[in-house]
């Protein structure tokens, strides 16, 4: 079981490079059959039907940013959180002040986040 | 010295070859994702009082799935005018072992694992977080409007679950006290099954793995209505046969996780073997998944960002609270 950790890790990479062989050989056999002349309209990038104006990777508009700022944070401390949660039966009670302390210092800037993110005019 | 073909069979016919290449491995994988595909469009179609598939084999059509998949392979394979070939093909491919390599954690019964890693659930977790990065690079590669718009929404929809995700499964860590996916289902066969303490997080954990999924009713990066299959839009043939089959086996896969560590995986009474028990669960958590689809119409993307980080962070901090009274106790003042 956990003790043989070394052969069930290089079973692991056995089986990702199986899939992947067994993938890059179905792709091997999918890829072949190829139009030789193309017709422009055939490798036009789909547009409702309309002639495809315009590059392909125009600029947005993110009005949604501010959500992926907080992501970059926040999912790095909430990381943090497993640290505490795996040894939560040794340390017991003893834990609580600190983990406490760390989630009013980690979720009241949170809170002022998404009070700006509301704020659509600011972005 | 042995000779090579004796060897060669030797390594064919062993237990580990079989479970990576048959069973839970690659073809298992493979005419499962083909079986979901028609059940959930059979399901869907009765709940929507249609018939659904019918012709492909004497019983309801059963085959469709993979009269599908042949029918996809031998279409014309068409890349679109100033795509980016290279990461227009490997973003499905990789998504795909993405998939297979998330079965490969999961304890199917005693000893049917294929990898017992010490950090089964992180390792998922983790892995699965990669999806939403190739959805973005497949969008981006196809230089073409509708599948960059879809790219995009995936990658604000992954900033509203993956946190709450996280923290859903933190609240099993704290009450077993370990990573190992094999050693939280043992934990569960001394102490029942941890949905009974965890019924909050369990429903979370659903919610955001739906989410994660990109199903209804979030399936904002491919909504069909909306913006055309999104990042589906410009694959051909064979490879939006390889952009539908990771959909499938994340779902098979996910499925397989909530009853690993909220129903006690393969544990059940003994006169059913281990393996029909976590089929069993398996496929009620993935009918459950399936009728969302029916049931619920799709969220906005600012409203999913937005109750994604009030209501199902603070549900999942809420959770967190209740495992910490579960392990250490009700403080008696």
């Amino acid at each position: 079981m956990v003790s043989q950790g070394i052969p069930e890790e290089t079973g692991y990479i056995i089986f990702l490079f199986a899939s992947t062989l067994a993938l890059v050989i179905t792709l091997r056999l999918v890829i072949s059959p190829r139009d030789p002349k193309p017709t422009p309209e055939k490798k036009a990038p789909f547009e409702s039907g309309q002639i495809a104006t315009g590059p392909g990777r125009t600029r947005f508009i993110i009005q949604y940013y501010p959500y992926l700022l907080m992501f970059v944070v926040y999912d790095v401390i909430a990381m943090f959180l497993f640290a505490w949660a795996l040894d939560l039966r040794a340390l017991g009670a003893s834990g609580t002040i600190p983990v406490l302390t760390f989630m009013v210092v980690a979720l009241v800037p949170l809170a002022y986040a998404l009070h700006l993110a509301g704020q659509r005019e600011n972005w | 010295m042995p000779d090579p073909i004796s060897q060669i069979i030797q390594l064919v016919t062993s237990t580990y070859f079989l479970e990576i290449v048959v069973f839970p491995g690659l073809i298992s994988i493979a005419i499962l994702g083909a079986l979901f595909t028609w059940f959930e469009r059979k399901l869907t179609a009765r709940v929507q009082l249609r018939i659904g598939p019918l012709y492909s084999s004497p019983v309801g059509g059963i085959l469709q799935g993979f009269a599908d998949i042949i029918k996809l392979l031998f279409k014309e394979l068409i890349i679109p005018e100033g795509a980016d070939r290279f990461f227009f093909i490997m973003s499905p491919v990789t998504a795909l072992i993405i998939g297979a390599a998330l079965l490969g954690l999961i304890p199917f019964a005693p000893g049917i694992q294929i990898a017992n890693v010490e950090v089964g659930l992180p390792a998922f977790l983790a892995i699965v977080t990669l999806s939403p990065t190739l959805v973005l690079l497949a969008g981006w590669s196809a230089n073409s409007k509708f599948p960059f718009i879809g790219g995009l929404r995936a990658l604000f929809q992954q900033t509203a679950y993956e946190i709450p995700l996280w923290l859903s499964a933190l609240g099993v860590v704290m009450i077993t006290g370990t990573l190992s996916l094999t050693a939280i289902v043992q934990y569960q066969q001394n102490n029942g099954w941890l949905i009974i303490p965890q019924a909050l997080g369990a429903i979370l954990f659903i919610v955001t793995s739906t989410a994660e999924m990109e199903r209804l009713p979030f399936d904002l990066p491919e909504a069909e209505s909306e913006i055309m299959m999104g990042w589906q839009a410009e694959y051909p043939g064979p490879l939006f046969m390889l952009v539908q089959g990771p959909a499938f086996i994340k779902l098979y896969a996910f499925a397989a996780l909530f009853s690993t560590l909220y129903l006690g995986g393969y544990l059940g009474p003994a006169i059913i073997p281990p393996i029909v028990w976590f089929f069993g669960k398996t496929i009620v958590i993935i009918v459950a998944i399936m009728l969302f689809r029916s049931t619920f119409p799709r969220v906005r993307l600012d409203q999913l960002l937005h109750q994604g980080w009030t209501t199902l962070l603070t549900l999942s901090i809420v959770n967190i609270v209740i495992a910490y009274f579960v392990v250490v106790g009700v403080p008696v003042i």
